[in-house]
């Protein structure tokens, strides 16, 4: 049985969705006062295999991409404490079990995250202008010339005034931030990236504050700005079961 | 490729326009403590991500599939 996450609330009609197999139902079951939202995902697929399927990326990319979609449709409708990707249990006793351990960590995480959602902040180094590339004689000297034009593998390090005043501007609109991008931070040009927690009522305060930092970095950064996410980095270890 | 300025938002809504770095970037940050070590560190940051990228048509193809049989939680959404 294959936890999604937890809410307050029941939605007054059913979600139909599907699951992180691509197959099972995701459904709601009451426990303590919560919802939970499982799947029945296979036994061998998801937990005894789980360790192996993570090291295909095939794999790992496909289930990820719909533990997410699935997460946020639920989260269309409610807030959501999403479990960590891969969370399984035996049964509904042991799920019931679990949320009655950590019932007040549950608790404390919904007000962290009430109205709120986690949004994603990257900076990369702009490409530059285009140059055309010159003319070449040969398929090396046209794939050097073209290298040539890539951003740095090392990119320049943003000033530490300037990213301080970025971070300071950000800190004042949102309620946390965390560490981000322990996938991505191989990008290539990519000079600072975090998740915020943000709460609704201040999402069009981000946007203009972002837009103000994108106005005066037009010709050395660019910004990238996705969300909104689940609040998956902002959910305490303690009430994520393993 | 942008305009220089402006910012670049995508929106979970609209999935289309993620990247799948993104997600994984999300949904695996804190979510796999010893299974993601074991993953990042066997492949080392740097190939996940080219891996990533290399994997990309195959995802694409997979989305298109889930788009398919899942056509349900888009109107549910």
């Amino acid at each position: 049985m294959y936890l999604y996450g937890v809410t307050q609330l029941r939605p007054a009609t059913p979600i139909v969705q599907v699951g992180v197999d691509l197959q099972s139902a995701v459904e709601a079951i009451g426990s303590e006062g919560v919802t939970c939202w499982v799947s029945r995902v296979s036994a061998e697929e998801f937990e005894n295999s789980l360790a192996k399927n993570m090291e295909n990326l095939d794999w790992l990319a496909t289930a990820s991409v719909a533990h997410q979609r699935a997460i946020q449709a639920i989260s269309q409708h409610s807030d959501i404490l999403p479990a960590r990707f891969g969370t399984v249990f035996r049964d509904e006793r042991s799920l019931a079990d679990h949320i009655q351990k950590h019932l007040k960590q549950i608790s404390r995480d919904f007000k962290r995250v009430k109205d709120a959602d986690e949004w994603g902040i990257k900076i990369f180094e702009s490409a530059p202008t285009p140059n055309p590339v010159p003319k070449v004689s040969s398929g090396k000297e046209y794939l050097m010339a073209k290298a040539a034009l890539l951003p740095k593998k090392q990119p320049a390090q943003i000033p530490a005034e300037e990213l301080k005043h970025f971070e300071g501007a950000l800190s004042d609109i949102a309620e946390e931030s965390a560490p981000a991008g322990r996938i991505s931070s191989g990008q290539r040009g990519l000079l600072f990236q975090t998740s915020l927690l943000i709460k609704r009522a201040n999402r069009q305060r981000l946007e203009t504050a972002l837009k103000k930092f994108s106005r005066e970095w037009a010709e050395t950064r660019r910004i990238e700005c996705t969300g909104p996410w689940p609040p998956y980095s902002f959910v305490s270890q303690d009430s994520k079961p393993q | 490729m942008s305009t220089p300025g402006t910012v670049v938002f995508a929106d979970t809504n609209e999935n289309d326009q993620l990247s799948l770095v993104d997600i994984l970037d999300h949904v695996l940050n804190q979510g796999v403590i010893v299974r993601g070590n074991l993953v990042l560190s066997l492949a080392g940051v740097d190939l996940v991500y080219i891996g990533l990228d290399v994997i990309l048509t195959s995802i694409e193809t997979a989305m298109r599939h889930m788009n398919a049989t899942s056509g349900l939680s888009d109107e549910a959404s």
